[in-house]
């Protein structure tokens, strides 16, 4: 099969150069891991960010729903995720309700 | 690890020409996995498209790869396949590509049940050239070259694939990329025509007056139009409307493919049989 | 050469000779006066194991021989001048991405629907060029029953050294004729196929279109291992689309450059009693090509009995014009005659060649053949 090596102890990771900051991931994911940042150098001034990896509950959608082949997720055989949790679901909602940005007081907690 | 597409792709040419949040990439990594679920060597395949975003798609993966003219996908494809019966070719097309300027290819692609998948990435509108009204344009919506409003009546791809004789017909939209990679491996699998739509987004040229400005909008317009083939089934006629069933919509398996049809006319010129007469076409009628 | 003679017509040769040169694969769509050749290919190839399809449309039938042929086999399609108005744009592909094919082209009246069951050669300007853009035509046109035979199998040996399309264009008036014709064996032609170039190194080293600034793309088989991209848009030298500009240059160049710094391998005429022509006053040059120069022939045979020393010459590969032969005769040769079933196709290139101004034409397009009467009474017209 073709695999690629995650970097170590990594649930979800991203090749920057390859996104377009579409925000498709970001709505993918329901659990707040992924948020998009204002970025000066990308075309649309934003570019994919990993607020909450930690949260991340490796169901992969993020990375089959990338038009991209810009983001990636372990697999669920060597990388223990967490469980969906309703603090994780608030701050999706929240970063939903943002734009697809992470609000200012979730950065505040982190 | 995680799946890795880098080596199904052509690197030197990431990232794609394509929009951001364009569908047509997650079609292209649906197929990819799909690919790999198969089994497939990358030798064996050979991956055409026409003119348009969908064009694009051939260049990116690293099999035998033919860009064509816009809209002879399948008839390109059709003298690959008959020249090299035992090899996987697989057809890429957007809706103007298929329905429009190729739409004859495309049905007689389906009428010969020839062995090839097509996929058409159906996105509603031309995406390349900027906003013209496609074959599957909805009424009533902008484009550019109907700015009062489309009048043209809309056109199901799939419906004219079952029509025409395909074996093998379905849709997907890409906001499940799950489902649409198993709708592919099982179109890539059947042996004859499969037909397969991939309902796509083009936030860019069909969203920009439309009302879905961003790629999000416009798949959440997707999602609101299409439903499992039972749940649409179960409507009334009315309720139908505008609706768009996803799933297999239709699989033959007994239909005869045309590589091996024609394996009978060769045995005909070399006196292995007699001539094929309608007797040997009574089942199937 | 070992040589056989056969009873047969124009277009039951042209199938049987691209079955004698190896191809494997035809795909067309029935028009007047071509239809018989995939009458006969279609009973051909099934027995030696290739495929001839009858496909959707015109087009439908030039992109499935070019697949076949991208995929590495000889190919074969086969129409009148409507059905390469609408191939058109195909073969441009073909051009492009320097695939081999084979086209041949039965003329008939035209334009439009024109005389379908007539002849013509209203098609050779249209055969330099059927789509657009910069490249060069090989064009080969038959002038008798064995040179259906012949010139299809000079054909697919060029489209293999050139990678690229090549026509042969007949006319109703040959492909229909039934006869005998003197031709190669089929062992003769068989030794005599040169297959296209292969690319034998790591599929890492290769680039297709990386040659020579007159060479052609060396394309590999399908399924073989060397995976590389076909495209219509300009490409680089592994057939991926570039803007680069340079680039794009020198690829267009090349399309031009391989053909035309080649034309001492296409060129190719029949000079008929022009050895003992010297320049003096009263001799009389015919041009004449295809089916029409066998009424040239037989007019020349007229006009000598009466004292009148005329010639012809024949170019068998009309595009690239044979232009160096051409002026040699035009510039020893005072009285010019071009003879042609259409209004001075050809004649256009004899006048920009020769740079000559004078010379006459004698034309038809009322879709009959030209009598050696009417060849021999303008000679007296005019001369």
């Amino acid at each position: 099969m073709a695999v690629m090596v995650a970097p170590e102890n990594t649930p979800v990771w991203v090749n920057t150069s390859r996104c377009k900051a579409c925000d498709i991931c970001v709505d993918a994911c329901p659990a707040g891991v992924l948020s998009m940042k204002a970025d000066a150098s990308s075309t649309l001034g934003a570019i994919i960010d990993i607020v909450a990896p930690e949260a991340c509950i490796g169901c992969n959608e993020c990375e089959l729903s990338c038009p991209d082949f810009a983001i990636y997720v372990a697999e669920k055989s060597e990388f223990k995720f967490a469980k969906l949790t309703d603090t994780s679901k608030a701050r999706q909602e929240a970063i939903m309700n943002n734009g697809y940005r992470l609000p200012a007081q979730f950065k505040e907690v982190m | 690890m995680a799946f890795n597409y880098d080596s199904y792709l052509r690197l030197e040419k990431m990232p794609t020409l394509w929009c951001w949040g364009c569908g047509d990439g997650i079609v292209l990594k649906a197929f990819i996995r799909a690919i790999e679920k198969l089994g497939w060597s990358k030798d064996e395949v050979c991956v055409v498209s026409g003119i348009g975003c969908s064009g694009r798609f051939s260049s990116y993966v690293d099999f035998n790869t033919v860009h064509t003219t816009h809209g002879r996908t399948v008839a390109f494809a059709t003298g690959i396949k008959l020249a090299n019966p035992t090899k996987k070719v697989i057809c890429v097309a957007g809706d103007g590509d298929a329905l429009a300027i190729g739409g004859n290819h495309t049905i007689h692609g389906c009428r010969r049940n020839i062995d090839m998948t097509l996929i058409v990435i159906q996105n509603f509108i031309y995406g390349l050239t900027n906003s013209q009204t496609s074959p599957t344009t909805p009424q009533g919506m902008w484009t550019v070259s109907q700015k009062a409003g489309n009048i043209d009546p809309t056109f199901d791809g799939c419906e004219l694939a079952i029509a025409a004789g395909a074996s093998f017909v379905g849709r997907e939209n890409v906001t499940d990329p799950k489902k649409l990679e198993k709708l592919l491996m099982q179109a890539m699998e059947h042996r004859g025509f499969s037909y397969v739509e991939a309902m796509s987004n083009c936030h860019i040229n069909l969203g920009r007056k439309n009302k879905m400005q961003s790629a999000m909008e416009n798949l959440d317009w997707i999602d609101s139009i299409t439903m499992p083939k039972k749940k649409y089934d179960a409507l009334s006629t009315e309720e139908q409307l505008n609706l768009f069933p996803t799933g297999i919509l239709k699989q033959n398996k007994e239909a005869r493919e045309y590589c091996d049809m024609y394996e009978d006319i060769k045995a005909v010129h070399q006196g292995k049989r007699g001539v094929i007469t309608q007797d040997d076409f009574a089942k199937k009628i | 050469m070992q040589t056989r003679e056969i009873i047969s017509t124009g277009n039951d040769l042209a199938a049987i000779a691209a079955v004698d040169a190896g191809c494997l694969f035809f795909a067309g769509y029935p028009i007047t006066p071509s239809s018989e050749v995939m009458h006969t290919i279609s009973d051909l190839l099934p027995e030696i194991g290739g495929v001839a399809i009858q496909m959707e449309d015109e087009i439908a039938g030039v992109a499935a021989a070019i697949g076949a042929g991208m995929s590495g086999v000889r190919a074969l399609t086969a129409t009148s001048g409507p059905g390469i108005s609408l191939k058109a744009e195909n073969l441009g592909l073909a051009q492009m991405t320097e695939v081999p094919l084979v086209i041949v082209n039965v003329m008939r009246g035209g334009p439009s629907t024109g005389l379908p069951t007539r002849v013509s050669q209203g098609d050779v300007r249209q055969a330099k060029n059927p789509s657009h853009g910069d490249y060069r035509s090989i064009t080969l046109c038959a002038g008798n029953l064995a040179e259906c035979y012949t010139e299809v199998v000079r054909a697919f040996n060029l489209a293999d050294r050139f990678m690229q399309p090549v026509f042969v264009l007949t006319d109703e008036t040959i492909g229909h004729m039934h006869g005998k014709a003197v031709i190669p064996t089929e062992e003769e032609v068989k030794n005599g196929i040169v297959p296209r170039k292969k690319f034998d190194g790591t599929p890492e080293d290769y680039r297709p279109y990386g040659v020579g600034s007159d060479e052609p793309a060396v394309l590999n088989p399908m399924f073989e291992g060397y995976r590389y991209h076909f495209t219509g848009l300009h490409h680089d030298s592994k057939g991926f689309p570039t803007e680069e500009i340079e680039t794009c240059r020198k690829l267009i160049q090349r399309l031009e450059d391989k053909v035309m710094m080649h034309r001492d391998e296409l060129e190719f005429n029949e000079e008929f009693m022009l050895d003992d022509m010297t320049g003096e006053e009263g001799e009389v040059l015919i041009i004449a090509y295809g089916s029409v120069s066998l009424s040239a022939k037989e007019s020349i045979r007229h006009l000598r009995a009466q004292g009148i020393k005329a010639g012809l010459f024949r170019p068998i590969t009309l595009w690239p014009s044979p232009a160096e032969s051409i002026r040699k005769y035009t510039d020893m040769i005072k009285n010019v005659l071009c003879v042609e079933l259409n209004i001075r196709q050809y004649t256009e290139e004899v006048e920009r060649v020769s740079s000559r101004l004078d010379i006459q034409g004698l034309y038809k397009v009322n879709g009959r053949p030209i009598s050696p009467y009417e060849i021999v009474n303008k000679v007296k017209e005019v001369f």
